[in-house]
């Protein structure tokens, strides 16, 4: 059985944008539970 | 390489032992999973423990036995049964020694038994953590270590079996559903050997009496060596499905094997060396060793962000092919009828939260914003109870009608319970994470706790809500199962399912070092050494006794 | 079968591993920063205690757990965490005060939490865990127990009050 066919072209433009979305979400998040963290003072 | 038949089957005996996985764990699910709902109702303030007794007898005994049934026996048992299929599927090939792997299962078995015990006798409500000085009854302890050599003893089921593929095989490459199946093993392996020696030199000795005291910073730091890898040994069965499955069922490809097969590699590589990320706030612990592990378990994100990238591309894929266009449209064109792609996709919807949840509790001195607050259930709802758990139940949704030949229940209701869970464990983790920045501590019965601001009863209104709709698609899911294999009706010959396997769009070969274990093996075990002797020497020679108490 | 040493990677998976590392770089340096440049520090003191004797011996300081008052807005407190119980369960110190707490427990582990503030530790029988605050606003901060400790944790609390 031939399992070498040739390579179909595929360009993953959607989960190019899928990755953007999560990235700008996890620093919006991130960056807001930090926020709190700074807000809180200093534990020194 | 060898090109195998696409469609393999398990002889009836391995589907039998499979199914006997099954029951286990969705038994345990069963009974794990009515006390979760009790406790998001207690939140809202609906108590109904006291019409649980004299059965049971408190909020903590039940907390309890959600911990342990839940996340500890229904994944288990689920797991080591999941696995067995993938490797006899991926080497196309029948265990080298089933009776082993019998063996194996059957201490399992004895294992959640014996844990039971004291468990429903309300004499281990010590949580699924079990963190001493609390001391429980020793059978308790025995219990769980039986439980973990079973599924040691399953996983040199699948090492010999390995490799004797290996001998039959000369010069080629493992397939990778089997080769992850192993290393999944292999990680929770080395990762067990914490929770191990905690219960054989501190636990043990302590609840019999041979010791009178035992330092309890040591026994935290064993049990967190094993109790964060433990929530990839959770997750890699997972990754496995939505790798190398999903994209079957959806018609699609593999987008990378070498990425697929890379990222298992490196979460054994990085798995175990982060526990203290979950002992940030304790003393003892030197503060270096803390911001150490704090980037090896950034390490370890990274392997999961390339999961996404990969699983996600293999579903745009297989999206197009399906005809669906543009940036979005091929979201549409993914099989939304199908229930176990529903679940595993909506699993991954919600994985996404939670992995930024878990890159924020891991970020060092962020954590004391969380620690013990109401967000860590919140958070692990998404991990464990949902990129996990949902993953497994939409795995189920194909594999109990293929071990059964019968039909899948009503697939419209199996579509109808993935997406109640969802949207209960939306609403449920969304309250719990905000409950939680604002203070709300977990392990607690809010309800009675005296000190809830009035601020916070909204929230805990949306923990109940959520916790009931999740109470409806848990046994939901259970009828649709039971119904399923002991009413289902008989699938015809055309009708039968096929395990779904997905081809690599990439089928680029596979360099050797890739296809090996030692260097991994011993790169990790020198990282675990690394990361922890130095600090369990000086935990070890700075001992402290605690006697035990009874406190519940 | 002799293969290329190099696995072969998709350029845009490629790109996305790069973003990804680059990603968990900058926030690596944003809590390196905050801990040790900023102060916003964990509990990691390797102090030693024995659980059995700390509250009754008469060099132990949690033999009389309490306020200290250090110097003018300078105090240190020491906490007793048991069940279910904390001791003091009130402590009172004017607005401004520079707090640091240390807690360790005679029994089994506690939790200690100051709302609103960044104070959270375990408490664990054997050791001490301090951490330091800066009551800038006036109020009443609880402190509770966010760690299972029995059958009355959800009653285990104290609180401090912040005087103007
Ligand atoms: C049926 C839906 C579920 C609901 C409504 C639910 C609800 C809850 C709630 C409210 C808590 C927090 C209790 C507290 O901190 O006081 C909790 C804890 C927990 N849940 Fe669930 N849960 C569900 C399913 C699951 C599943 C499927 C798993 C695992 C596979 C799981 C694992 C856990 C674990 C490990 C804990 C922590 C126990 C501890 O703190 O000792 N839950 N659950
Ligand atoms: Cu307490």
């Amino acid at each position: 059985m031939p399992k070498k066919q040739p390579e179909e072209p595929f360009e993953p433009k959607g989960t190019i944008v899928v990755m953007a979305i999560f990235v700008v979400t996890l620093i919006v998040l991130w960056g807001s539970v930090y926020y709190i963290l700074i807000s809180r003072g200093v534990t020194l | 390489m060898t090109i195998a038949t696409a469609n393999y089957d398990l002889t009836p005996q391995e589907k039998k032992f499979v199914g006997w996985h099954l029951i286990l764990a969705i038994s345990a699910l069963s009974v794990g999973s009515l006390f979760g709902p009790l406790q998001a109702f207690e939140h809202a303030g609906w108590d109904l423990y006291p019409y649980l007794q004299p059965v049971f007898k408190s909020y903590y005994q039940g907390l309890t036995i959600h911990g342990v049934l839940n996340a500890l026996v229904w994944t288990t048992a689920f797991i080591t049964g999941f696995l067995t299929l993938t490797t006899i599927r991926g080497l196309q090939r029948s265990l080298r020694y089933p009776k082993l792997n019998y063996t194996g299962f059957w201490v399992m078995v004895v294992g959640v038994l014996v844990t039971a015990v004291p468990l429903l006798a309300n004499n281990a409500s010590v949580l699924y953590t079990f963190y001493p000085p609390m001391k429980a009854d020793w059978l308790f302890y025995v219990g769980l270590t039986l439980v973990v050599i079973g599924s040691w003893i399953e996983g040199y089921g699948f090492y010999f079996t390995m490799a004797a593929w290996r001998k039959e095989h000369p010069g080629e490459t493992y397939p990778f559903i089997a080769l992850a199946s192993s290393v999944t093993m292999a990680m929770w392996q080395i990762a067990t050997l914490g929770v191990a020696i905690e219960i054989l030199t501190l636990l043990l000795p302590w609840a019999w009496g041979m010791v009178g005291g035992i330092d309890i910073q040591l026994a935290r730091t064993y049990f967190w060596f094993t109790g964060h890898p433990l929530v990839y040994f959770w997750l890699l069965p997972a990754y496995l499905s939505w790798y190398a499955m999903l994209p079957k069922q959806a018609g699609g490809k593999l987008f990378s094997d070498s990425m697929a097969r890379l990222v298992f590699w490196l979460f054994l590589l990085t798995s175990v060396p982060v526990g203290f990320h979950h002992q940030y706030v304790d003393p003892g612990v030197p503060d270096s060793w803390k911001f150490i592990h704090s980037i090896l378990t950034y390490s370890v994100a990274f392997p999961s962000m390339l999961t996404a990238f990969t699983v996600i591309a293999g579903l745009e894929y297989a999206g197009r092919k399906r005809g669906g266009k543009g940036l979005f449209g091929w979201i549409k064109a993914l099989p939304w009828d199908d229930p176990s792609v529903v679940s595993q996709l909506l699993a991954g919807i919600l994985f996404f939260f939670g992995g930024i949840g878990g890159i924020t509790n891991a970020s060092y001195n962020v954590n004391l914003v969380i620690h013990n607050t109401a967000w860590v259930p919140g958070h692990f709802h998404l991990t464990v109870s949902s990129a996990a758990t949902l993953s497994f139940m939409g795995i189920t949704y194909w594999l109990v009608p293929y071990l059964t030949g019968r039909k899948l229940w009503k697939p419209k209701w199996a579509l109808i319970q993935a997406w109640m869970w969802f949207i209960g464990m939306l609403i449920f983790s969304n309250a719990m994470h905000v409950l939680g920045l604002l203070g709300a501590p977990r392990r607690t019965p809010l309800g009675e706790a005296p000190y809830v601001p009035a601020e916070w009863n909204g929230h805990l209104l949306r923990v109940g809500i959520g916790g009931a709709i999740l109470f409806v698609a848990v046994y939901l899911y259970i009828f649709i199962i039971a119904k399923t294999a002991f009413g289902g009706e008989k699938a015809s010959e055309s009708e039968q399912v096929t395990i779904p396997v997905a081809e690599p769009l990439h089928a680029s070969p596979i360099p050797a070092w890739m296809d090996t274990f030692k260097p991994w093996l011993i790169g990790a075990v020198l990282l675990v050494v690394i990361a922890y002797a130095p600090v369990l020497i000086d935990l070890i020679t700075h001992a402290v006794g605690s006697p035990g108490f009874r406190v519940w | 079968m002799t293969t290329k040493p190099i696995i072969e990677i998709d350029p845009y998976e490629k790109t996305w591993m790069r973003i990804s590392l680059g990603l968990l770089v900058v926030f690596i340096i944003m809590v390196g920063v905050a801990g040790y440049a900023l102060g916003f520090q964990l509990p990691a003191s390797e102090t030693r205690v024995n659980p059995q004797t700390v509250a009754t011996d008469p060099n132990s300081p949690w033999s009389n757990p309490g306020l200290r008052e250090l110097a003018p807005g300078k105090y240190e407190v020491y906490i007793l965490a048991q069940i279910w119980l904390f001791n003091p369960r009130e402590i009172t110190v004017p607005v401004g005060s520079t707090v640091t707490f240390y807690v360790t427990s005679k029994d089994v582990q506690h939790g200690f939490k100051i709302q609103d503030t960044n104070i959270n530790m375990q408490i664990i029988p054997g050791y001490v865990s301090t951490l330091t605050h800066v009551f800038d606003k006036p109020g009443e901060y609880p402190y509770i127990c966010t760690e299972y400790c029995g059958s009355g944790h959800a009653a285990m609390f104290g609180k401090i009050i912040v005087e103007p």
